[in-house]
């Protein structure tokens, strides 16, 4: 899916690149027809397009949590391993 | 009067036509480039009035699209607005210092991007100063 000659540093990155690339379309298009840029929808049509966006939002707002939480504070969001004792018995 | 000529360079064809679509619906004439090497060329060909930029590119990335044009007097004082798929971290700072007038990440919502379009070109053309 990436094009670009650049290497993609991390799994995060890869997936902020690729899933925003996407969304932004949904984005893009969905705004179109709303704005009538490609035609006048019916009422039912534009409810239907407004679902799609407003949840493309809900998806974006997880994205911005998840993937820049884990990429500005790499502290907060690693699993460190701590040594386990074993149980006693 | 001339349309005011924005420059869009992106590497996914349906952002290209996406943005196209809500540009020219606000009066812009748009130009495409889909590379470092196709952005370059324009630059100094069509001398666009801003730059719409991202900054994951085959044949180098934004960043190096930004230097080259502000290596170039002439072409120095176009404005360049970043949008892009990447992480925030890192790259915001960096295309701010490296000269981008703003930076979004994708995906952007319209209104904010056209006001910001607006209020790059006002200062370009010397309409409006940054802090305004």
């Amino acid at each position: 899916m990436t094009t670009s000659t650049q290497p993609v540093s991390s799994l995060p990155a890869y997936l902020s690149h690729e899933l925003r690339n996407a969304l932004c379309c949904i984005h893009q298009f969905g705004n179109i027809l709303v704005d009538g840029l490609a035609g006048e929808l019916t009422g039912e049509q534009r409810e239907y397009v407004g679902i799609i966006l407003e949840n493309a939002s809900k998806i974006r707002i997880v994205l911005n949590r998840a993937l820049d939480g884990v990429l500005e504070t790499p502290e907060k969001t690693t699993n460190k391993i701590e040594p386990v004792s074993k149980l006693e018995t | 009067m001339d349309k005011t000529k924005i420059l869009v360079v992106d590497d996914n064809p349906t952002i290209r036509k996406g943005l196209s679509v809500r540009l020219r619906a606000n009066g812009y004439e748009v130009l495409f480039a889909e590379d470092a090497i196709s952005a370059t060329a324009a630059l100094i060909t069509e001398r666009p009035d801003l730059v719409l930029l991202d900054l994951g590119l085959p044949a180098g990335d934004g960043f190096v699209v930004m230097e080259r044009l502000h290596k170039n007097d002439s072409l120095a004082s176009i404005p360049v607005i970043v949008l892009t798929g990447r992480e925030l971290a890192g790259n915001r700072d960096r295309a701010l210092q490296a000269g981008a007038t703003a930076f979004f990440q994708k995906p952007v919502e319209d209104s904010a991007l056209l006001f910001a379009i607006r209020k790059a070109l006002d200062v370009s053309r010397g309409e409006l100063r940054f802090d305004e």
